[in-house]
């Protein structure tokens, strides 16, 4: 078992030189001891003996000292080629033919006919020729016609058996790297199904993570509906949130093959339908389906407000966004429908109407007193007041009015924000509407000491506007542009127009706006550095208010300021009025205030 | 003849100084005030007892409103043709919907000018201008 093991431990696969040397010098080995032994070994030329042994010996060292790896494997016969010399020499010394080690003949023959390449096969014979015919050379011995026929005869056998070798050899070594190839291929194999099985955990475990993070998303949106439809509104996706909005679990929803219009507002379908120019007659399912998708159909993502119906009957308003659901391919293969529940906004919207509605009221009616009431003391025949007391009052008038202004403000802010912002549109004459606000702010400009020029006009501009709403967006531009500019300086509106627009312009030689606040002018109650470091009165509303109206007619406002130089405010209003104008939301601020 | 029957005026404000001042200024319009309340329900009462050529109704009012208090005015044969002036302080409320405009023969906005408000009322009633 020990000498297994020893030798398994050995690496018969690709055998060094002197592994291959090492029979030799084993049967070297003991030929030395036949030789010395006190038997009758016919040693005949001690020369040659010695001779024999050194070059064996040689030859081992060779075998271990070359550096094979940089001469490559087919120098490695010189070891066999020198120890088939050494076996001659030894032949020679012990007896010539009659020589008991020509055996060792065999050892190097081997190795030199087993090398890859028929040239081996060629050198083992010519070898074992000259090693088996050297003692007739040497010796000049007579020889019998058998000897000769040996001499001749064997290494033609040593021939054959040398192609026979070499044959096997090859044939082995061609099994050999067939099975080394084959056993590298498995092994490759075997890695990569590794890698592969490596690659499937990781990506299971991945798909197990985005898995738990989906569910997890999934479970927390309780407060939003979301349900999935086919193409036909068929509902095949139930959220928690739709669960606990409607109060019907997922199974219910999905085993009962209910519609998604089935939780919706019959009336306000039909009414979307009319509004497409659907006829209204026989509604089926499809068409009402058709209500709540038609503009994602378009290819737009749809936000409404509908309202759901639950199965006890009670209505939620709800806000919906609308939107494909794409498959594999990107083509739609349904749709999902996320819903919020508006009810609290509603309300809270609703409160803040009547809040600001009762503000303002509040607000207006001691203001009706006082203006009133100053009135009647400056109308007074009877009794009349000094001139010092008249102008106590008209202080006290003006700054009523102020007040009441800002109360106007506010409450049509509030009105805007809240979409409730009705136009009353008519044909408006622009000229006329800007002479009408520049000889109304001519008094506030003359007291400020600022030029308040209106460019000449150039023939009637008519738009389609409310009337009250224009003039009172150029007052607050005008307004504005007089408060911000010093005494010396002027304000010039300016009035343009082309095929599908005109143009109001507001121009004054004023302290401008810095260019990092334009943007935020886009606040309510936002003010300019400038309007506050100068101590400009006002609040933030009045381009806000501007702007709003501005919005509201499908216009727009651009504001160019530069600060020491003056500002531009340019409002562009379209000549016809836009269809569906929407009512502006209060996005944008002011500078000033009112 | 003796000079013509003065026109009478029904006031109706919840708040007394806003009424006051309504009073002040009918009074500059020469007219006679049949009677200054401050609620719906005194409002309507006055009317029914009738002799009155105007009703001056503010909208916001406790028990019934000033709209409740026109429809009523218009929907008895007695009150039908009374005169109807609307005064808020809610401009919405004037001018959505129709609901004043269908109700009342005008309507004027808190705060109003007295000096305007003598004005509407003689040219409601058909008066010789004498302010």
């Amino acid at each position: 078992m020990t000498i297994d093991r020893w030798l398994r431990r050995i690496s018969f696969d690709a055998p060094t030189p002197f592994m291959k040397q090492l029979p030799a010098i084993a049967g070297f080995g003991l030929a030395l001891i036949i030789t010395v032994l006190p038997m009758r070994t016919p040693v005949t030329a001690v020369a040659y003996v010695v001779a024999a042994f050194v070059t064996v010996a040689a030859a081992s060292v060779l075998s271990v000292m070359l550096p094979w790896r940089r001469l490559g494997p087919e120098w490695s016969i010189v070891i066999p080629v020198i120890t088939l010399i050494a076996v001659g020499m030894l032949r020679l010394g012990t007896g010539g033919a009659a020589s008991p080690f020509g055996a060792l003949l065999l050892l190097p023959f081997v190795w030199i006919a087993s090398e890859e390449g028929r040239i081996n096969v060629v050198i083992a014979a010519l070898g074992t020729f000259l090693v088996l015919f050297a003692p007739v050379i040497v010796n000049h011995a007579p020889t019998s016609p058998g000897e000769l026929v040996r001499a001749f005869f064997s290494p033609l056998v040593y021939l054959i058996v040398a192609a026979v070798v070499n044959e096997i050899a090859h044939r082995v070594r061609q099994q050999l790297a067939a099975a080394e190839a084959a056993a590298a291929q498995r092994k490759m194999l075997l890695e990569q199904a590794m890698q592969a099985s490596d690659e499937l955990a990781l990506n299971e475990s991945r798909l197990k993570t985005a898995n738990r993070l989906i569910s997890s998303i999934w479970n927390a949106v309780t407060e939003q509906s979301v349900i999935g439809t086919d193409l036909n509104g068929l509902i095949d996706v139930w959220n928690p949130g739709a669960e606990k909005m409607f109060g019907l679990t997922e199974k219910q929803v999905i085993d009962a093959k209910r519609h998604v219009v089935d939780f919706h507002l019959a009336s306000e379908l039909e009414e979307r339908l009319r509004a497409m120019d659907f006829r209204t007659t026989t509604l089926s399912s499809a068409e009402d389906f058709s209500a709540l998708v038609d503009a994602v159909r378009a290819g737009y993502a749809d936000v409404r407000d509908w309202t759901y119906v639950r199965p006890d009957g009670k209505q939620i308003p709800v806000q919906v966004a609308a939107t494909p659901r794409l498959g594999e391919n990107g083509h739609r293969v349904g749709f999902i429908f996320v819903a919020t529940d508006m009810t609290q906004a509603r309300e809270f919207a609703r409160l803040k109407d009547e809040f600001v509605g009762l503000i303002s009221h509040e607000l207006r009616t001691p203001l009706s007193s006082i203006l009133g009431y100053l009135e009647l003391m400056k109308d007074d025949d009877e009794d009349p007041l000094s001139d010092e007391q008249l102008q106590y009052l008209g202080v006290a008038e003006r700054n009523a009015h102020r007040l009441l202004r800002l109360v106007g403000d506010l409450l049509f802010t509030a009105q805007v924000e809240s979409g409730r912002f009705p136009l009353t549109l008519t044909d408006v004459e622009l000229g006329t509407v800007i002479e009408a606000s520049v000889e109304s702010a001519r008094p506030v400009a003359d007291a400020a000491a600022v030029s308040l020029v209106a460019a000449p006009r150039t023939g009637d501009v008519v738009i389609e506007g409310d009337v009250l709403r224009i003039g009172q967006a150029i007052d607050n531009l005008i307004s504005n542009a007089i408060k911000f500019t010093p005494a010396g300086g002027s304000v010039t509106v300016g009035l343009k127009h082309d095929a599908d627009h005109v143009v109001i312009t507001v121009t004054d030689t004023g302290i401008g706006i810095p260019a990092v606040e334009l943007s935020q002018l886009s606040t309510r109650f936002f003010r300019a550095s400038t309007a506050t470091k100068n101590a400009v009165p006002g609040v933030g509303l009045g381009l806000t208010i501007t702007k709003a109206i501005v919005t509201a007619h499908g216009g727009g406002l651009d504001i160019a300021s530069e600060e020491g130089e003056g500002t531009t405010i340019s409002m562009r209003l379209p000549l016809k009025a836009a269809e569906q104008a929407e009512p502006a939301t209060l996005e944008l601020g002011n500078r000033t205030g009112e | 003849m003796t000079e013509p029957e003065r026109k009478r005026v029904l006031i109706a404000d919840d708040d007394d100084d806003i009424r006051a001042l309504i009073c002040i200024a009918a009074k500059r319009a020469g007219v006679e005030i049949a009677a200054s309340v401050d609620n719906g329900r005194d409002a309507l009462a006055a009317v029914q007892k009738g002799g009155v050529d105007l009703a001056v109704l503010d909208i916001s009012m406790p028990g019934l409103n000033g709209v409740e208090v026109a429809d009523s005015i218009r929907s008895h044969e007695s009150t039908r043709r009374t005169l109807i002036l609307m005064v808020s302080a809610s401009v919405q409320l004037l001018t959505d919907h129709g609901v004043v405009a269908d109700r009342s023969d005008g309507f004027i906005i808190k705060p109003f000018s007295p000096r305007e408000l003598s004005a509407r009322i003689r040219e409601m009633l058909e008066l010789e201008g004498s302010a």
